[in-house]
């Protein structure tokens, strides 16, 4: 019997790496699908380039490919980089999930932030005491 | 001079028709809370999925985790969670949960099970205060528009009870909104947590790194997904309430247009006799008259 050979042709291996690396020699980053969700609404859903986000182990950041990942989220700030434009997220608590090439956010509190990074802490920061407050006022009751 | 009939149904037409006034506006109102209450359920979705999502991948990644949660222990005592309005004039809303759970804790109680029964909304509380039952925890003021904040609340009250073994499972008692003119009351098992069945053996990812572990992750995520269920529940029972009122109002706003049409026949009849009678009157005064 003869076996048969599972390989890609010779040409489709390499147009993949073109497709990747362009020949002009600009690096053209790879874009994959982001969803920020809360309990109460989608906060974020679209392509990003790059997802940088703050676990309770550090800062993780994440590009096209990324081996599949489950984290849990501090609060701080998570940043989308899509093309040109950047989108800042305030996170407390959570959890993000990388599968197959696709980035999930998952958070009780989240919310999309104009401004830097900085606002983006500060906005985590008073979610965390709405929350805390929250809480206290329950055990209050 | 109106007679004192006439008068009666009259008191009574007006009475029925400012009822009806009543009736129709809590109708409206009811009918465009529904929608903002349905959307919310909707909004909620996104959420949920992707936390099932989540916790499909990463028990089936760590292989079967056990975690207390998920473990079901011996029951010595059983919480019951019955979830109502706080607000009547929903037709069968509040009876329909109330009996199922009542059942229930009939049932327990011939078991020699030890009950802990938590109530959201005044109907639910009132109703098991008045016969007797002692309420553990109630929750008011929170099913016409339920918050995250609500959800977590209820979640971590029942939580901590049963991580002290004050309970040893939680059931609750609510009605879920299945499409605008169904609503049914069930029985929706809370602890402990029933995981997700994965659907298929390709959508599982085995290969996940973890940061930190994988049982710092499912200790996290697990009181998650017991507040995401809390919390869509709060919401489907919400949007049940609104759609319940809407109904029974609306056939009270018909039983009163219906009772007004027949109240103002009885008017006219009545009207008509004295008239009649006056008529009569009238004519015998005038014959008596002619002949004498």
């Amino acid at each position: 019997m003869r076996l048969r050979r599972a390989s890609l042709p010779d040409d489709a291996e390499d147009s993949a790496i073109h497709a990747r690396y362009p020949p002009d020699g600009a690096l053209m980053p790879e874009s994959f699908h982001v969803d920020v969700v809360s309990p109460e609404a989608v906060v974020f859903s679209g392509e990003a380039e790059l997802v940088t986000a703050r676990t309770t182990e550090g800062d993780i950041g994440i590009m096209a490919g990324h081996e599949p990942t489950m984290a849990a989220l501090a609060t701080g700030s998570a940043e989308i980089q899509t093309g040109s434009s950047r989108v800042t997220v305030a996170v407390h608590g959570g959890f993000l999930q990388v599968f197959r090439n696709q980035v999930t956010l998952l958070s009780d509190r989240a919310e999309v932030v104009e401004g830097d990074a900085d606002a983006a802490r500060e906005q985590a920061q008073a979610l965390r005491r709405a929350e805390e407050e929250a809480l206290e006022e329950d055990d209050q009751s | 001079m109106a007679s004192a009939e006439l008068r009666l149904i009259r008191r009574r037409i007006r009475s029925v028709q400012s009822t009806m006034k009543i009736t129709s506006a809590m109708e409206l109102i009811a009918a465009s809370r529904i929608v903002k209450a349905q959307a919310r359920v909707e909004a909620a979705q996104p959420y949920t999925d992707k936390l099932v999502e989540v916790i499909t991948n990463v028990g089936a990644a760590s292989g079967g985790a056990s975690h207390p949660l998920l473990d079901s222990r011996e029951r010595r005592t059983a919480g019951v969670l019955v979830v109502t309005s706080d607000r009547g004039l929903a037709g069968g809303y509040n009876s329909n949960v109330i009996r199922m759970a009542e059942r229930r804790l009939i049932e327990l109680k011939n078991q020699r099970a030890d009950l802990r029964l938590y109530c959201v909304g005044k109907k639910s509380n009132s109703y098991f205060r008045y016969r007797g039952y002692q309420v553990e925890r109630s929750f008011l003021g929170v099913t016409d528009t339920p918050g995250y904040g609500d959800a977590r609340a209820i979640a971590n009250t029942i939580l901590n009870d049963y991580a002290e073994e004050a309970v040893d499972s939680v059931d609750a008692y609510t009605t879920r909104y299945l499409s605008a003119l169904t609503q049914t009351a069930v029985e929706w098992p809370l602890l402990p947590i029933e995981p997700p069945a994965a659907e298929s053996e390709e959508g599982i990812a085995t290969g996940y790194t973890y940061e930190p572990n994988p049982e710092a992750i499912l200790n996290r995520l697990l009181p998650r997904y017991l507040e995401a269920s809390v919390f869509g529940m709060l919401l489907e029972a919400s949007a049940s309430e609104h759609a319940a009122r809407r109904r029974a109002m609306k056939a009270a706003t018909e039983a009163a247009d219906e009772l007004t049409k027949v109240l103002s026949r009885q008017a006219n009849q009545a009207r008509q006799a004295e008239i009649t009678t006056e008529i009569s009157e009238i004519v015998g005064g005038a014959e008596a008259l002619t002949a004498g």
